[in-house]
């Protein structure tokens, strides 16, 4: 049987770049009619561009160049030539992009859109009814932002379908999703994918999606493909480092929450190694009376290769990082606690046009306790969140924030990049954050840069990059930048808006890291709003999880997977891909 | 739609008040004194006494404003100072004259803005070169461009008349707007001149406008043509050509829109200079005349009727707005 989809030794670069970059390296590979081959990798691995050229997406621009070919149901192909594309895009090959809002033409009706391909509107609503949208003939005359996410994703499947190609490019089809959507999304696929028998070429860096979707694997890094097989081989047991770390980075119900995850990384290990260091110094201090006993006391054990080895055998603890004895006098302390707060947004509909988005939250955050407040999109979690930092009121119910000063709260936001100054260096993000604090203020200019010097080595930062701009980072630079700023004044507590969401796999598992590090260290607080469960069960000693304004159940982290009782908090563990 | 209608009645309502107020406060304030304009400098003390009591001018302020407001709400603008006729009558015949300029020059404008986004799109010398000659075009202010117009279409070249709306004033018709009178009459001679006349003021004045207007155009296509949904559109087969007209054009359209609004309003002020080079009887060539002899209720008048279009105008472009972007609800 011949493929429909052959590519064979495809090079392509960018021209318009200085230096011309090489995205994609002598890539090859196939997938049969019926076969869904991942291609799975981080940002800058060329996953994305080999998507587009497989269907013909790059012929527009005349500064891409490219070497070998890509055959498609039996048409031979260049990669970057429209010579013959005309014939098979949108025809042989169609795709299902990432991001359905914007892929989706705002001012266009789904009908007049999916009859543009199916020719007719008996076809159209046939085609509607197929990726199960339950009232056909009201999306037919809706506007894109008339659906929710979930909605706009069967919308664009339909579109994809309709013309029944041989071949279908699924280009992060779920990230732009909640996770119950994204279940139901792929389950769609799965079964339209055998109705049709079309190949499936599924682009993601989301390895949990591609272990559910996928029945081969090529993993790239760097334009290369660095590893291929079939999926239960490439998850069970990968050859290369690269595909080892990656796996090992994947964040699953099963993951140790007592250690680091994922394998040791140079960077956060001189982060902890800096950590330990402190540590025994604030012991030599606290013991220096007695010279004998602090010799006893101070474990050695504090050289990189070292922890190091201990991370990779398994055996670091977390609570080795923790300076003084969990177990205190008395009741723990409250440092954040709601109680039935109440909260809603005007919707500009009028006077009374209001959307209530919270509804009598209470919640406690304990002195070092960490707790992850874990809901969908519009669940009202950042909103809590933003409230506990003081950055919108509540209508109703208290806020108290015991002992907490301005000082003593910072947010760390998903997107990191967008709340860094971009004209201002790292250097003055920091210098400018220890100014404005009550106690960094008075500090003079040294004792401020050794602060900020501290903050980069705990966010394992090079301090080099202080005199770089935020725009020059990357992006899991961008948010340790972010995340440096918050702790170079220590808080008591710091509040996480989804910050590793928008990262890739093994940059997350290094921010998850640092923060754990950071917290047990420290000895921080920190409320956690994720949508993910693994995430959250890592970072936290405690999960609230919270929907449509309510927090439903409160379970511990050690045991999330037995004691999770609610329907709708079974349904976000059933979510997590294994 | 009904609700939109009534807040936007409304708020004409509140820029018509707040119009007069500003006008009837600034007359108060200013030196000249219009009896004097309207007798002359010369005049005898009781004539000036007389008239003062005619035109209500002896009585405490707000009684005049409330008088003001009375007639304005009955159509009746008052009694021009300077020429003693009703500013309503006045009104009558400058009010189409500047419409129809308007109108022109939009119209010319939103051409200008396709023809040059589609030179933008372009690439190659002579689209440098064009784009760089209306670039130099639009930064001129409107006077310096309606002189070289003036010099270069009418001195130079005699392809179009330089003063006034018409040539030969034969028909008398109902609209006041000279090409349509025209053709209402069936005298297509006299609908032709009028549309050369029309040619030089309306291009001086939508020169500007339009460039700038090219720009937002531009920038919209060539920012859908990259858009995701122009990537979904190639995916699906459709054509570079059909991604520009069924997707490009009308997401480009409502940020052009939105410009459009506010140059339309901006263009108005522009015409009161085009229309004095032009010698166009229209009511910039009124203002200025009243203006110059604190005419107040001639400059009011005026006002009032430029505020009214301007808000009639803004109601107008959104409307088409909602209609172009389904995301928008008229409010």
């Amino acid at each position: 049987m011949t493929p429909v989809l052959d590519v064979s030794e495809m090079s392509i670069s960018y021209g318009s770049r200085t230096p011309a970059l090489l995205a994609v390296s002598d890539v090859s590979f196939t997938v049969d009619s019926g076969q869904c081959l991942g291609v799975v990798g981080e940002s800058g691995s060329g996953k994305s561009t080999t998507g587009l050229a497989i269907q013909g997406l790059l012929t527009r621009d005349s500064s891409v160049t490219s070497t070998g070919s890509i055959t498609i149901a039996g048409t031979e192909l260049d990669p970057v030539l429209e010579t013959g594309w005309r014939q098979v895009r949108g025809r042989k090959v169609t795709t299902v992009f990432q991001d359905p809002m914007s892929s989706l033409d705002p001012t266009m009706t789904v009908g007049r859109m999916l009859t543009f391909v199916t020719g007719s509107k008996a076809e159209s609503l046939r085609w509607l009814e197929e990726v199960e949208l339950r009232n056909p003939a009201v999306v037919y005359g809706s506007y894109p932002h008339q659906l929710s996410g979930g909605m706009r994703q069967r919308v664009m499947i339909a579109l994809a379908l309709a013309r029944r190609p041989a071949l279908l490019i699924a280009d992060e089809p779920t990230t732009a999703l909640d996770v119950s959507v994204q279940a139901q999304i792929l389950k769609l696929l799965r079964r339209e994918q055998a109705a049709l028998g079309c190949g499936i070429v599924f682009v993601t860096h989301d390895l949990g999606v591609a272990k559910a979707m996928c029945d081969d694997i090529v993993v790239m890094r760097k334009g290369r493909i660095v590893e291929r097989g079939s999926a239960t081989r490439v998850f069970a047991s990968p050859e290369s480092d690269y595909a080892r770390h990656l796996m090992e980075s994947r964040l699953t119900m099963a993951t140790d929450r007592h250690r680091p995850v994922g394998l040791p990384e140079p960077t956060v290990v001189s982060a902890m190694v800096e950590a330990l260091n402190e540590n025994r110094a604030v012991d030599e201090d606290s013991a220096a009376p007695d010279a004998t006993a602090s010799e006893v006391a101070v474990p050695d054990a504090t050289e990189p290769p070292a922890v190091t080895a201990e991370w990779e055998a398994k055996a670091l603890l977390w609570s080795r990082f923790r300076p003084e004895p969990a177990v205190r006098d008395g009741e723990p302390e409250a440092i954040l606690e709601f109680a039935g707060v109440s909260k809603s947004f005007h919707t500009g509909g009028g006077r009374r046009g209001r959307k209530p988005v919270l509804f009598s939250v209470s919640l406690r955050v304990e002195e070092r306790e960490s707790v992850a407040l874990v809901g969908e999109s519009g669940s009202g979690k950042s909103t809590i969140l933003r409230i506990a930092a003081g950055l919108e009121t509540a209508d109703s119910g208290s806020v108290r924030r015991p002992r907490l000063h301005a000082d003593d709260i910072q947010v760390i936001f998903q997107d990191a990049g967008a709340s860094l100054t971009p004209w201002l260096t790292v250097g003055q993000l920091l210098t400018e954050r220890v100014r404005n604090s009550k106690r960094g203020g008075a500090k003079s200019r040294a004792e401020i840069d050794e602060l900020v010097g501290v903050a980069m080595d705990r966010v394992s930062l090079d301090r080099e990059l202080l005199r770089s701009k935020p725009g020059l980072l990357s992006g899991g630079q961008r948010q340790r930048v972010a995340i440096a700023r918050a702790i170079v004044i220590p808080p008591a507590i710091l509040l996480c808006d989804e910050p590793t969401s928008a990262l890739d796999v093994s940059t997350a598992s290094t921010v998850l890291n640092l923060l754990n590090l950071l917290r047990h260290s420290l000895g921080i607080s920190v409320l956690f709003v994720t949508h993910d469960l693994a995430a959250a069960r890592v970072i936290s000693d405690r999960i609230l999880v919270i929907s449509d304004g309510r927090i439903i159940e409160s379970v511990l982290s050690e045991d999330v997977g037995e004691s999770v009782s609610s329907d709708y908090g079974r349904r976000l563990l059933d979510a997590v891909l294994s | 739609m009904a609700k939109f209608l009534l807040r936007r009645a409304g708020s004409l309502v509140v820029v018509l008040l707040s119009l007069s107020v500003l006008v009837f406060v600034l007359q108060r304030i200013g030196k000249a004194d219009p009896v004097r304009a309207y007798l002359g400098a010369n005049a005898p003390a009781l004539a000036v006494t007389q008239a003062r009591a005619k035109f209500g001018l002896d009585q405490p302020m707000l009684v005049q404003y409330w008088n003001y407001l009375v007639g304005l709400v009955h159509g009746d603008l008052g009694m021009s100072y300077s020429t003693r006729r009703p500013v309503t009558v006045e009104l009558a015949d400058k009010v189409p004259a500047t419409l129809e300029l308007a109108v022109w020059a939009l119209f010319f404008a939103i051409i200008i803005a396709v023809v040059l986004a589609g030179v933008y799109s372009l690439k190659g010398p002579v689209s440098g070169v064009i784009r760089l000659v209306f670039f130099s075009l639009a930064s001129a202010p409107s006077f310096l461009l309606a002189t070289l117009m003036l010099l270069l279409f009418f001195m130079q070249l005699h392809w179009f008349p330089a003063v006034g709306r018409i040539g030969d004033p034969s028909v008398n018709g109902p609209t006041g707007f000279y090409v349509l009178d025209g053709l209402l009459a069936g005298n297509l001679a006299y609908s032709w001149d009028a549309v050369q006349h029309l040619v030089l003021p309306a291009l001086a004045a939508s020169i500007g406008p339009g460039v700038a207007l090219a720009r937002v155009l531009a920038d919209g296509l060539s920012f859908g043509m990259g858009s995701n949904y122009a990537r979904t559109a190639r995916s699906l087969a459709e054509s570079e050509r059909s991604i520009l007209f069924r997707h490009a054009l009308r997401n480009a359209s409502s940020p052009a829109l939105s410009m459009f609004g506010v140059l339309a309003g901006s263009m108005l002020s522009s015409l009161v200079v085009v229309e004095q080079i032009f010698s166009w009887n229209g009511l910039g060539q009124y203002l200025s005349t009243a203006i110059t002899s604190a005419d107040f209720p001639a400059v009011a008048g005026v006002s009032l009727v430029l505020g009214a279009v301007y808000v009639v105008l803004t109601a107008m472009v959104d409307i088409v707005l909602a209609l172009v972007d389904p995301r928008v609800k008229l409010a």
